[in-house]
Protein backbone atom coordinates (compact mmCIF):
# COMPACT_ATOMS: atom_id res chain seq x y z
CA UNK A 1 0.00 0.00 0.00
CA UNK A 2 1.17 3.26 -0.76
CA UNK A 3 2.60 5.61 2.19
CA UNK A 4 0.23 8.28 1.46
CA UNK A 5 -2.84 6.24 1.10
CA UNK A 6 -1.74 5.50 4.41
CA UNK A 7 -1.59 8.45 5.52
CA UNK A 8 -5.01 9.82 4.73
CA UNK A 9 -6.43 5.88 6.61
CA UNK A 10 -4.60 7.21 9.70
CA UNK A 11 -6.16 10.96 8.86
CA UNK A 12 -9.55 9.50 8.78
CA UNK A 13 -9.69 7.27 11.75
CA UNK A 14 -8.00 9.48 13.96
CA UNK A 15 -10.85 12.30 12.92
CA UNK A 16 -13.19 9.93 13.14
CA UNK A 17 -12.80 8.32 16.27
CA UNK A 18 -15.49 9.36 19.29
CA UNK A 19 -12.44 9.39 21.34
CA UNK A 20 -8.72 9.30 21.09
CA UNK A 21 -8.00 6.31 19.32
CA UNK A 22 -5.08 4.10 20.55
CA UNK A 23 -1.87 3.53 18.70
CA UNK A 24 -2.95 -0.42 18.27
CA UNK A 25 -5.51 0.49 17.34
CA UNK A 26 -4.83 2.58 15.06
CA UNK A 27 -2.26 0.29 13.39
CA UNK A 28 -4.38 -2.44 13.29
CA UNK A 29 -7.14 -0.74 11.29
CA UNK A 30 -4.49 0.33 8.70
CA UNK A 31 -3.29 -2.08 6.04
CA UNK A 32 -0.29 -3.82 6.78
CA UNK A 33 1.17 -1.12 9.48
CA UNK A 34 3.10 -1.70 12.70
CA UNK A 35 2.19 0.36 15.47
CA UNK A 36 5.95 2.17 15.23
CA UNK A 37 5.02 2.77 11.78
CA UNK A 38 1.47 4.23 13.06
CA UNK A 39 2.89 6.70 15.14
CA UNK A 40 5.46 7.88 12.01
CA UNK A 41 2.23 8.40 10.35
CA UNK A 42 0.74 10.53 12.84
CA UNK A 43 4.31 12.55 13.34
CA UNK A 44 3.80 13.15 9.09
CA UNK A 45 0.49 14.43 9.60
CA UNK A 46 1.35 16.46 12.02
CA UNK A 47 4.48 17.83 10.32
CA UNK A 48 1.91 17.78 6.96
CA UNK A 49 -0.29 20.40 9.02
CA UNK A 50 2.27 23.02 10.23
CA UNK A 51 3.47 22.93 6.27
CA UNK A 52 0.14 23.83 5.10
CA UNK A 53 -0.95 26.19 7.79
CA UNK A 54 -3.71 24.11 9.42
CA UNK A 55 -5.82 24.95 12.34
CA UNK A 56 -5.47 21.69 13.98
CA UNK A 57 -2.59 19.27 15.22
CA UNK A 58 -2.63 15.52 16.27
CA UNK A 59 -2.55 15.11 20.08
CA UNK A 60 -1.19 12.16 22.13
CA UNK A 61 -4.20 12.52 24.98
CA UNK A 62 -5.04 9.78 27.48
CA UNK A 63 -3.30 6.75 25.62
CA UNK A 64 -5.25 7.95 21.51
CA UNK A 65 -4.36 10.24 18.88
CA UNK A 66 -7.02 13.30 18.71
CA UNK A 67 -7.25 16.29 16.52
CA UNK A 68 -7.55 19.43 17.96
CA UNK A 69 -7.80 22.80 17.02
CA UNK A 70 -4.78 25.10 17.90
CA UNK A 71 -5.17 27.26 20.76
CA UNK A 72 -4.46 30.24 18.42
CA UNK A 73 -8.16 29.69 17.52
CA UNK A 74 -9.28 29.42 20.75
CA UNK A 75 -11.43 32.60 21.16
CA UNK A 76 -13.01 31.30 17.97
CA UNK A 77 -14.29 28.16 18.68
CA UNK A 78 -14.88 29.01 22.19
CA UNK A 79 -17.72 31.67 20.74
CA UNK A 80 -18.86 28.69 18.75
CA UNK A 81 -19.78 26.30 21.70
CA UNK A 82 -22.91 25.96 23.68
CA UNK A 83 -20.47 25.62 26.74
CA UNK A 84 -18.89 28.12 28.74
CA UNK A 85 -15.18 27.85 28.07
CA UNK A 86 -13.51 25.46 31.27
CA UNK A 87 -12.89 27.24 34.46
CA UNK A 88 -11.26 25.45 36.99
CA UNK A 89 -10.50 27.74 40.87
CA UNK A 90 -7.15 27.62 42.64
CA UNK A 91 -8.68 25.15 44.86
CA UNK A 92 -9.87 23.26 42.39
CA UNK A 93 -6.08 23.26 40.40
CA UNK A 94 -4.49 22.73 43.89
CA UNK A 95 -6.26 19.83 44.83
CA UNK A 96 -6.00 18.55 41.31
CA UNK A 97 -2.23 18.59 41.89
CA UNK A 98 -2.25 17.08 45.05
CA UNK A 99 -4.58 14.30 43.59
CA UNK A 100 -2.70 13.68 40.68
CA UNK A 101 0.51 12.99 42.42
CA UNK A 102 -0.68 11.07 45.34
CA UNK A 103 -3.00 9.15 43.68
CA UNK A 104 -4.73 7.11 45.20
CA UNK A 105 -5.26 9.96 48.33
CA UNK A 106 -7.81 9.94 50.68
CA UNK A 107 -9.61 13.27 51.34
CA UNK A 108 -7.54 13.67 55.03
CA UNK A 109 -4.42 13.23 52.79
CA UNK A 110 -5.66 16.09 50.58
CA UNK A 111 -6.92 18.28 53.70
CA UNK A 112 -4.00 17.98 55.48
CA UNK A 113 -1.20 18.81 52.67
CA UNK A 114 -3.30 22.34 51.28
CA UNK A 115 -4.84 22.72 55.23
CA UNK A 116 -8.34 23.52 54.10
CA UNK A 117 -11.61 21.26 54.16
CA UNK A 118 -11.50 19.53 50.87
CA UNK A 119 -15.06 18.03 50.34
CA UNK A 120 -16.88 21.19 48.56
CA UNK A 121 -13.75 20.95 45.32
CA UNK A 122 -13.44 17.18 45.47
CA UNK A 123 -17.31 17.24 44.82
CA UNK A 124 -16.78 19.79 42.18
CA UNK A 125 -14.04 17.62 40.54
CA UNK A 126 -16.09 14.18 40.75
CA UNK A 127 -18.82 16.04 38.68
CA UNK A 128 -16.26 17.49 36.08
CA UNK A 129 -15.15 13.95 36.10
CA UNK A 130 -11.46 14.98 36.74
CA UNK A 131 -11.67 12.96 39.34
CA UNK A 132 -12.46 9.63 40.55
CA UNK A 133 -13.41 7.32 42.78
CA UNK A 134 -10.84 4.50 43.36
CA UNK A 135 -11.94 2.81 45.88
CA UNK A 136 -11.55 2.25 49.54
CA UNK A 137 -7.74 2.51 51.75
CA UNK A 138 -8.52 -0.69 54.01
CA UNK A 139 -7.82 1.25 56.91
CA UNK A 140 -10.84 1.92 59.83
CA UNK A 141 -13.46 4.15 58.75
CA UNK A 142 -12.19 3.03 55.19
CA UNK A 143 -12.41 6.52 53.31
CA UNK A 144 -12.37 6.75 50.06
CA UNK A 145 -9.40 7.25 47.81
CA UNK A 146 -9.28 10.00 45.09
CA UNK A 147 -7.73 9.48 41.61
CA UNK A 148 -7.47 11.89 38.46
CA UNK A 149 -9.39 10.36 35.69
CA UNK A 150 -9.14 9.60 31.89
CA UNK A 151 -10.39 13.07 31.72
CA UNK A 152 -8.24 14.82 33.67
CA UNK A 153 -5.39 13.51 31.04
CA UNK A 154 -7.61 14.72 28.36
CA UNK A 155 -8.17 18.24 29.77
CA UNK A 156 -4.65 18.81 30.54
CA UNK A 157 -3.88 16.89 26.99
CA UNK A 158 -1.17 14.54 28.89
CA UNK A 159 -0.73 11.32 27.25
CA UNK A 160 -0.64 9.58 30.20
CA UNK A 161 0.22 10.74 34.02
CA UNK A 162 3.78 9.91 34.10
CA UNK A 163 4.08 12.38 31.35
CA UNK A 164 3.43 14.78 34.01
CA UNK A 165 6.83 16.87 35.26
CA UNK A 166 7.83 15.20 38.62
CA UNK A 167 8.00 17.23 41.58
CA UNK A 168 11.77 17.13 41.48
CA UNK A 169 11.83 18.13 37.57
CA UNK A 170 9.26 21.35 38.75
CA UNK A 171 11.70 22.22 41.83
CA UNK A 172 14.47 22.36 39.15
CA UNK A 173 12.53 24.98 37.27
CA UNK A 174 11.64 27.07 40.49
CA UNK A 175 13.47 30.19 40.73
CA UNK A 176 13.87 29.57 44.96
CA UNK A 177 12.84 25.83 44.78
CA UNK A 178 14.04 24.13 47.55
CA UNK A 179 15.58 21.25 45.09
CA UNK A 180 18.07 20.06 47.94
CA UNK A 181 15.85 19.78 50.57
CA UNK A 182 13.03 17.23 49.47
CA UNK A 183 13.90 16.19 46.21
CA UNK A 184 11.13 13.41 45.71
CA UNK A 185 7.63 12.58 46.28
CA UNK A 186 8.31 9.84 48.70
CA UNK A 187 10.92 11.88 50.79
CA UNK A 188 7.98 14.74 51.39
CA UNK A 189 5.49 12.45 52.46
CA UNK A 190 7.61 10.51 54.94
CA UNK A 191 9.23 13.74 56.34
CA UNK A 192 6.00 15.83 57.11
CA UNK A 193 3.44 14.28 57.93
CA UNK A 194 3.92 10.20 58.75
CA UNK A 195 2.04 10.98 62.13
CA UNK A 196 -1.29 12.21 60.54
CA UNK A 197 -1.25 9.94 57.42
CA UNK A 198 -3.29 6.48 58.23
CA UNK A 199 -0.72 4.87 55.79
CA UNK A 200 2.01 5.80 53.26
CA UNK A 201 -0.12 5.62 49.85
CA UNK A 202 1.19 2.75 48.53
CA UNK A 203 -2.32 0.82 47.43
CA UNK A 204 -1.38 -0.24 44.06
CA UNK A 205 -2.73 1.62 41.54
CA UNK A 206 -1.53 1.08 38.53
CA UNK A 207 -1.32 3.26 35.49
CA UNK A 208 -3.96 1.41 33.65
CA UNK A 209 -6.44 2.58 36.14
CA UNK A 210 -5.75 5.94 35.80
CA UNK A 211 -7.25 5.87 31.77
CA UNK A 212 -9.69 3.41 32.46
CA UNK A 213 -12.72 5.47 32.72
CA UNK A 214 -13.64 6.63 29.83
CA UNK A 215 -16.77 9.15 30.06
CA UNK A 216 -17.56 12.02 27.19
CA UNK A 217 -19.91 14.44 29.61
CA UNK A 218 -19.31 17.87 29.48
CA UNK A 219 -16.89 19.46 32.30
CA UNK A 220 -17.89 22.67 32.04
CA UNK A 221 -19.86 23.60 35.02
CA UNK A 222 -19.86 26.07 36.99
CA UNK A 223 -16.95 27.11 39.42
CA UNK A 224 -18.88 26.05 42.93
CA UNK A 225 -18.54 29.04 44.73
CA UNK A 226 -16.99 29.21 48.25
CA UNK A 227 -15.00 25.96 47.49
CA UNK A 228 -12.32 27.21 49.10
CA UNK A 229 -13.11 30.40 50.99
CA UNK B 1 -8.77 32.86 25.67
CA UNK B 2 -9.53 33.17 29.24
CA UNK B 3 -7.34 32.56 32.04
CA UNK B 4 -8.65 30.41 35.21
CA UNK B 5 -8.99 32.10 38.14
CA UNK B 6 -6.65 32.64 41.02
CA UNK B 7 -8.75 34.16 43.96
CA UNK B 8 -6.06 32.93 46.58
CA UNK B 9 -3.11 34.73 44.52
CA UNK B 10 -1.35 36.59 47.03
CA UNK B 11 0.40 39.28 45.72
CA UNK B 12 -0.42 42.62 47.63
CA UNK B 13 1.61 43.80 50.40
CA UNK B 14 2.11 43.11 54.10
CA UNK B 15 -1.71 41.58 55.13
CA UNK B 16 -0.16 43.25 58.64
CA UNK B 17 -0.22 47.03 56.73
CA UNK B 18 -2.82 46.37 54.69
CA UNK B 19 -6.45 47.21 56.56
CA UNK B 20 -7.04 49.55 53.74
CA UNK B 21 -10.09 47.75 52.17
CA UNK B 22 -8.90 47.03 48.46
CA UNK B 23 -6.52 45.08 49.75
CA UNK B 24 -8.65 43.50 52.97
CA UNK B 25 -10.95 42.07 50.46
CA UNK B 26 -8.07 39.99 49.27
CA UNK B 27 -7.44 38.91 52.46
CA UNK B 28 -10.28 36.54 52.60
CA UNK B 29 -8.87 34.81 49.04
CA UNK B 30 -6.19 33.18 50.61
CA UNK B 31 -6.46 29.51 49.52
CA UNK B 32 -6.20 28.61 53.43
CA UNK B 33 -3.57 29.26 56.14
CA UNK B 34 -1.23 27.58 54.48
CA UNK B 35 -0.94 29.86 51.65
CA UNK B 36 -1.67 32.88 54.18
CA UNK B 37 1.78 31.54 56.06
CA UNK B 38 3.77 31.58 52.65
CA UNK B 39 2.60 34.45 51.51
CA UNK B 40 3.74 35.98 54.95
CA UNK B 41 7.18 34.27 54.42
CA UNK B 42 7.62 35.80 51.51
CA UNK B 43 6.66 39.17 52.46
CA UNK B 44 9.22 39.00 55.52
CA UNK B 45 11.52 38.02 52.71
CA UNK B 46 12.66 35.00 55.50
CA UNK B 47 13.20 31.24 54.81
CA UNK B 48 10.85 28.83 55.31
CA UNK B 49 13.58 26.57 56.77
CA UNK B 50 14.40 29.45 58.94
CA UNK B 51 11.15 30.96 60.33
CA UNK B 52 11.22 33.84 62.61
CA UNK B 53 8.03 32.40 64.54
CA UNK B 54 7.48 35.31 66.84
CA UNK B 55 7.10 38.03 63.55
CA UNK B 56 4.91 35.25 61.45
CA UNK B 57 2.93 34.50 64.02
CA UNK B 58 1.46 38.14 65.43
CA UNK B 59 1.51 38.96 61.40
CA UNK B 60 -0.80 35.75 61.02
CA UNK B 61 -2.94 36.97 64.29
CA UNK B 62 -3.53 40.72 62.96
CA UNK B 63 -4.00 39.33 59.35
CA UNK B 64 -6.72 36.74 61.04
CA UNK B 65 -8.47 40.64 63.17
CA UNK B 66 -8.51 42.07 58.87
CA UNK B 67 -10.88 39.16 58.16
CA UNK B 68 -12.67 39.46 61.48
CA UNK B 69 -13.20 43.18 61.09
CA UNK B 70 -14.30 42.42 57.64
CA UNK B 71 -16.84 40.83 58.82
CA UNK B 72 -15.54 37.83 57.03
CA UNK B 73 -15.45 34.42 58.89
CA UNK B 74 -12.98 33.08 60.01
CA UNK B 75 -12.44 29.65 58.89
CA UNK B 76 -11.65 27.13 61.65
CA UNK B 77 -8.16 26.21 59.87
CA UNK B 78 -7.21 29.20 60.39
CA UNK B 79 -8.29 29.72 63.77
CA UNK B 80 -6.32 25.50 63.89
CA UNK B 81 -2.65 27.46 62.43
CA UNK B 82 -2.73 30.10 65.11
CA UNK B 83 -2.92 27.43 67.87
CA UNK B 84 0.00 25.84 66.03
CA UNK B 85 1.92 28.85 66.11
CA UNK B 86 1.26 29.54 69.39
CA UNK B 87 2.05 26.36 70.50
CA UNK B 88 5.37 25.90 68.42
CA UNK B 89 6.37 29.84 69.30
CA UNK B 90 5.76 28.32 73.10
CA UNK B 91 8.04 25.57 72.12
CA UNK B 92 10.57 28.08 70.70
CA UNK B 93 11.05 29.42 74.56
CA UNK B 94 11.70 26.50 75.90
CA UNK B 95 14.86 24.89 76.07
CA UNK B 96 15.33 21.28 74.23
CA UNK B 97 14.19 18.72 76.44
CA UNK B 98 16.24 16.38 74.99
CA UNK B 99 13.16 13.54 75.47
CA UNK B 100 13.07 12.69 71.82
CA UNK B 101 14.44 9.70 71.16
CA UNK B 102 15.17 10.30 67.66
CA UNK B 103 16.10 14.29 67.94
CA UNK B 104 13.66 15.07 65.40
CA UNK B 105 11.41 17.16 67.90
CA UNK B 106 14.60 19.50 68.55
CA UNK B 107 13.36 22.33 66.14
CA UNK B 108 9.06 22.66 66.95
CA UNK B 109 9.21 24.10 63.11
CA UNK B 110 9.97 20.89 61.29
CA UNK B 111 6.83 19.84 60.98
CA UNK B 112 5.07 22.93 60.03
CA UNK B 113 8.01 23.90 57.39
CA UNK B 114 7.90 20.62 55.95
CA UNK B 115 4.12 21.09 55.11
CA UNK B 116 4.33 24.76 53.94
CA UNK B 117 7.11 22.99 52.04
CA UNK B 118 5.00 20.50 50.24
CA UNK B 119 1.93 22.67 50.03
CA UNK B 120 4.36 25.12 48.02
CA UNK B 121 5.02 22.29 45.76
CA UNK B 122 1.41 21.48 44.89
CA UNK B 123 1.15 25.18 44.48
CA UNK B 124 3.64 25.44 42.14
CA UNK B 125 1.89 21.75 40.49
CA UNK B 126 -1.20 24.00 40.25
CA UNK B 127 0.56 26.91 37.86
CA UNK B 128 1.95 24.32 35.73
CA UNK B 129 -1.74 22.84 34.84
CA UNK B 130 -3.62 26.44 34.64
CA UNK B 131 -0.48 27.24 32.14
CA UNK B 132 -1.24 23.53 30.43
CA UNK B 133 -3.20 24.29 26.64
CA UNK B 134 -6.96 22.76 28.12
CA UNK B 135 -9.28 21.08 26.19
CA UNK B 136 -12.31 23.14 26.14
CA UNK B 137 -10.71 26.50 26.87
CA UNK B 138 -7.57 26.50 24.60
CA UNK B 139 -8.06 23.79 22.29
CA UNK B 140 -11.09 21.40 21.19
CA UNK B 141 -11.50 18.33 20.03
CA UNK B 142 -12.62 16.85 16.80
CA UNK B 143 -16.20 16.25 17.06
CA UNK B 144 -16.88 12.62 16.03
CA UNK B 145 -20.65 11.24 17.17
CA UNK B 146 -19.91 7.57 18.71
CA UNK B 147 -21.79 4.76 16.91
CA UNK B 148 -24.64 2.87 18.85
CA UNK B 149 -23.35 0.07 20.69
CA UNK B 150 -23.26 -3.06 18.56
CA UNK B 151 -25.93 -5.11 19.85
CA UNK B 152 -25.74 -9.23 19.02
CA UNK B 153 -27.31 -10.01 15.51
CA UNK B 154 -29.23 -12.65 17.35
CA UNK B 155 -30.77 -9.91 19.56
CA UNK B 156 -34.49 -9.10 18.88
CA UNK B 157 -35.90 -5.95 19.12
CA UNK B 158 -39.36 -5.20 19.06
CA UNK B 159 -40.30 -4.13 15.83
CA UNK B 160 -42.00 -0.58 15.56
CA UNK B 161 -45.20 0.19 13.65
CA UNK B 162 -43.06 1.64 10.76
CA UNK B 163 -41.79 -2.12 10.06
CA UNK B 164 -44.84 -3.72 9.88
CA UNK B 165 -46.43 -1.16 7.56
CA UNK B 166 -43.33 -1.79 5.40
CA UNK B 167 -43.71 -5.49 5.99
CA UNK B 168 -47.44 -4.53 5.04
CA UNK B 169 -46.56 -2.96 2.04
CA UNK B 170 -44.24 -5.49 0.41
CA UNK B 171 -46.77 -8.40 0.72
CA UNK B 172 -49.28 -6.26 -0.86
CA UNK B 173 -46.80 -5.75 -3.61
CA UNK B 174 -46.34 -9.38 -3.49
CA UNK B 175 -49.91 -10.15 -3.91
CA UNK B 176 -49.96 -8.04 -7.34
CA UNK B 177 -52.89 -6.65 -8.76
CA UNK B 178 -55.66 -9.32 -9.16
CA UNK B 179 -55.58 -10.84 -12.62
CA UNK B 180 -59.21 -11.39 -13.21
CA UNK B 181 -61.14 -8.07 -13.70
CA UNK B 182 -62.75 -6.36 -11.31
CA UNK B 183 -66.07 -7.76 -9.27
CA UNK B 184 -67.79 -5.49 -6.30
CA UNK B 185 -69.14 -7.96 -4.14
CA UNK B 186 -69.27 -7.56 -0.08
CA UNK B 187 -66.79 -9.37 1.62
CA UNK B 188 -68.23 -10.17 5.42
CA UNK B 189 -64.58 -9.95 6.87
CA UNK B 190 -64.22 -8.25 10.22
CA UNK B 191 -60.91 -7.26 12.35
CA UNK B 192 -62.67 -8.92 15.29
CA UNK B 193 -63.13 -12.17 13.38
CA UNK B 194 -59.33 -11.74 11.86
CA UNK B 195 -58.39 -11.03 15.34
CA UNK B 196 -59.77 -14.81 16.27
CA UNK B 197 -57.65 -16.50 13.44
CA UNK B 198 -54.22 -14.92 14.53
CA UNK B 199 -54.92 -16.03 18.17
CA UNK B 200 -55.84 -19.23 17.15
CA UNK B 201 -52.69 -19.75 14.52
CA UNK B 202 -50.68 -18.69 17.61
CA UNK B 203 -52.41 -21.37 19.95
CA UNK B 204 -50.94 -23.84 17.52
CA UNK B 205 -47.41 -22.37 16.96
CA UNK B 206 -45.54 -20.23 19.66
CA UNK B 207 -44.18 -17.93 16.68
CA UNK B 208 -45.49 -16.63 13.18
CA UNK B 209 -44.00 -14.62 10.66
CA UNK B 210 -46.02 -11.36 10.22
CA UNK B 211 -46.41 -12.45 6.39
CA UNK B 212 -47.28 -15.88 7.07
CA UNK B 213 -50.47 -14.35 9.13
CA UNK B 214 -51.85 -12.36 5.93
CA UNK B 215 -51.95 -14.71 4.15
CA UNK B 216 -55.36 -17.86 4.44
CA UNK B 217 -54.37 -21.03 6.04
CA UNK B 218 -54.22 -22.46 2.16
CA UNK B 219 -51.34 -20.11 1.42
CA UNK B 220 -53.84 -18.42 -1.36
CA UNK B 221 -53.68 -14.79 -2.02
CA UNK B 222 -56.37 -13.13 -0.22
CA UNK B 223 -58.73 -10.21 -1.22
CA UNK B 224 -57.34 -6.85 0.18
CA UNK B 225 -60.08 -6.22 2.59
CA UNK B 226 -58.62 -9.37 4.35
CA UNK B 227 -54.96 -7.74 3.95
CA UNK B 228 -56.13 -5.02 5.75
CA UNK B 229 -58.28 -6.46 8.08
CA UNK B 230 -55.53 -8.71 9.44
CA UNK B 231 -53.11 -6.19 9.66
CA UNK B 232 -55.67 -4.00 11.68
CA UNK B 233 -56.10 -7.34 13.45
CA UNK B 234 -52.47 -7.27 14.79
CA UNK B 235 -51.81 -3.81 15.59
CA UNK B 236 -55.24 -4.23 17.67
CA UNK B 237 -53.91 -7.43 19.55
CA UNK B 238 -50.74 -5.91 19.99
CA UNK B 239 -52.36 -2.74 21.69
CA UNK B 240 -54.34 -4.99 23.85
CA UNK B 241 -50.23 -6.97 24.64
CA UNK B 242 -52.07 -10.50 23.49
CA UNK B 243 -49.09 -10.86 21.09
CA UNK B 244 -45.52 -8.68 20.88
CA UNK B 245 -43.68 -8.26 17.30
CA UNK B 246 -40.45 -8.89 17.05
CA UNK B 247 -37.60 -8.16 14.13
CA UNK B 248 -34.03 -9.48 14.35
CA UNK B 249 -31.49 -6.82 14.09
CA UNK B 250 -28.37 -6.64 11.60
CA UNK B 251 -24.92 -6.25 13.49
CA UNK B 252 -24.82 -2.44 12.99
CA UNK B 253 -28.42 -2.51 15.03
CA UNK B 254 -31.07 -1.51 12.28
CA UNK B 255 -34.04 -3.92 12.35
CA UNK B 256 -33.42 -6.56 9.45
CA UNK B 257 -35.26 -9.61 8.31
CA UNK B 258 -39.00 -11.44 8.80
CA UNK B 259 -40.98 -9.80 11.56
CA UNK B 260 -42.65 -12.62 13.92
CA UNK B 261 -45.67 -12.24 15.85
CA UNK B 262 -45.70 -14.25 19.37
CA UNK B 263 -47.98 -14.93 21.71
CA UNK B 264 -47.79 -13.21 25.15
CA UNK B 265 -47.10 -14.99 28.09
CA UNK B 266 -50.43 -13.79 29.99
CA UNK B 267 -54.03 -15.49 30.82
CA UNK B 268 -54.85 -18.63 28.88
CA UNK B 269 -56.09 -18.42 25.47
CA UNK B 270 -59.30 -18.70 26.48
CA UNK B 271 -59.59 -15.20 27.78
CA UNK B 272 -58.15 -14.15 24.26
CA UNK B 273 -61.81 -14.52 22.64
CA UNK B 274 -63.64 -12.92 25.63
CA UNK B 275 -61.24 -9.95 25.59
CA UNK B 276 -61.71 -9.58 21.42
CA UNK B 277 -65.40 -9.79 22.11
CA UNK B 278 -65.63 -7.07 25.06
CA UNK B 279 -63.51 -4.37 22.81
CA UNK B 280 -64.32 -4.80 19.47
Amino acid sequence: MERSEQLSIAEALILASPEPIPLQRLASLIPSCKPAAARALVDELNAEYVMRGRAFEIWEVAGGFQLRTLPAFASYVQASQPERPLRLSQAALETLSVIAYRQPVTRAEIEYVRGVDADAVLRSLLERHLVRIAGHREVPGRPLLYATSRRFLEVFGLARIEDLPTLRELAELAPEGPASAHPTLDSVVSGSDAEERSGHAADEDDAEAWVEEADGESFDDEDPSGESH
Amino acid sequence: MSTPAFPGEPDSGPPADASGSPYAVKLALFEGPLDLLLHLIRVNEVEITDIPIARISEQYLATLEVIRDLDLDVAGEFLLMAATLAWIKSRMLLPPDGLDPDGEGSDPRAELVARLLEYQRFKQVAGELAERRWLGRDVFEAHAAPLEPRPQSEREVEAGVFELIEAYRRVLVRAGPSATPHEVEVETVTVRERMRVVMKALELRPSLEFTECLFTSERELPSRPIFIATFLAILELSRLAALRIYQGVDERGGPQGPIHLRRSDGPGSGAWGEQIAEVM
